[in-house]
């Protein structure tokens, strides 16, 4: 009854806002992503990225990430770590706990984000000894 | 909600036959109701519309433009309440293929070791030749690379050196998020791509294991 005339809509709503955390925090939320949605936690990763799913949404929109709160509006595409990168593009239905293809070696290192820009950026070396050693008049 | 709101739109398209125009006789036909009949008789049938050339182009207008306008406000309308087709980046992202060709890695054994040989196949099919390759005999004897250099924006993404590759050290890895403000930070040294290989390593086994049934 309350189906045909749209009223579990209402209480979608109140309880999306529910989970966010309150109408501040709702609209925070609103704010920083654009977008305010039901959904289930699927998984956090070691970063403190939460995933959520809800299927209701057409594929595509239906898995999306919520940056971990310290990255406040300095979010970015490049944050997603690459255990979660093949949920998050639809290559795999599978957590990367439940998936078996995944390796875990000691020597993998931790995920950094696009950091062109800053400090922090790629500049490109040379890693080999140059092949002229130049003259340097001084020196016998 | 998506059932309501059809209901607009639908509402919306059928309303604007009633703001159709009917035709209107010309005004030398027009007669005044309750006026006695002048020769007798009442004429009640559609009356012949006037064909001047000004009545013909405002009876036009009036249709082409007019409801047009009522119909599409009520298609915009309509189109405020569906739900959008685009996705909501960096927050939701595009489905992507395994065998997508992306950011160059350099990729090691399961020990640590690196895999590169330094054969060159790579830098040799390289179509744009964007691979630079210097290789020198090691401590231990074997026969590594000194000197990998890929230029980024060389690079055409074709994805030839990975099926090169007898060892599979250079692949294409998922990401394309690497866009950078100078072009120096696109010419890719040898440490580079290893720590590439070593962020992506995840991922990379991952497509690498999806796609092997068909390779």
């Amino acid at each position: 009854m309350a189906r045909y005339f749209g009223l579990d809509r209402i209480f979608t709503f109140l309880n999306t806002i529910k989970e966010a955390g309150g109408i501040r925090a709702s609209l925070y939320k609103l704010y920083r992503m654009d977008n305010l949605r039901p959904g289930q936690l699927v998984g956090t990763d070691k970063y403190g990225n939460k995933y959520y799913q809800n299927p209701s949404y057409f594929y595509g929109r239906n898995r999306w990430i919520e940056y971990a709160p310290y990255y406040g509006m300095e979010y970015d595409g490049s944050q997603v770590p690459a255990e979660w990168y093949g949920w998050l593009h639809y290559k795999t239905d599978l957590t990367p706990d439940q998936d078996p293809s995944r390796p875990k070696y000691k020597w993998m290192l931790d995920h950094t984000e696009n950091l062109s820009g800053t400090p922090g950026q790629y500049m490109p070396y040379s890693t080999t000894r140059p092949k002229i050693e130049p003259w340097i008049p001084g020196r016998k | 909600m998506s059932c309501s709101f059809s209901k607009i739109f639908s509402a919306a398209r059928t309303g604007s036959k009633f703001v159709r125009p009917t035709y209107h006789p010309g005004h030398h036909h027009q007669r005044l109701l309750g006026s006695p009949p002048k020769d007798g008789y009442l004429y009640v049938n559609n009356k012949v519309p006037s064909m001047d050339f000004n009545d013909i182009t405002d009876r036009a207008a009036q249709t082409m433009f007019f409801t047009e306008l009522v119909r599409g406000f009520g298609v915009t309308l309509a189109h405020i309440f569906k739900e959008p087709a685009t996705i909501n980046y960096p927050f939701e992202k595009g489905p992507l293929s395994p065998r997508f060709r992306g950011e160059h890695a350099l990729r090691r054994y399961p020990s640590g070791e690196e895999r590169c040989i330094a054969c060159k196949l790579c830098e040799a099919i390289c179509p744009a030749q964007a691979i630079t390759i210097e290789a020198e005999e090691r401590a231990d004897g074997s026969r590594r690379t000194t000197r990998y250099d890929i230029d980024m924006t060389k690079c055409i993404y074709c994805g030839f050196c990975q099926e090169a590759c007898p060892v599979d050290a250079i692949v294409e890895g998922p990401n394309f998020e690497f866009s950078t403000e100078t072009h120096e930070e696109l010419l890719y040294n040898k440490e580079k791509l290893l720590n590439n290989g070593d962020k992506w390593e995840s991922e990379i086994a991952a497509n690498i294991h999806a796609d092997h049934l068909y390779r």
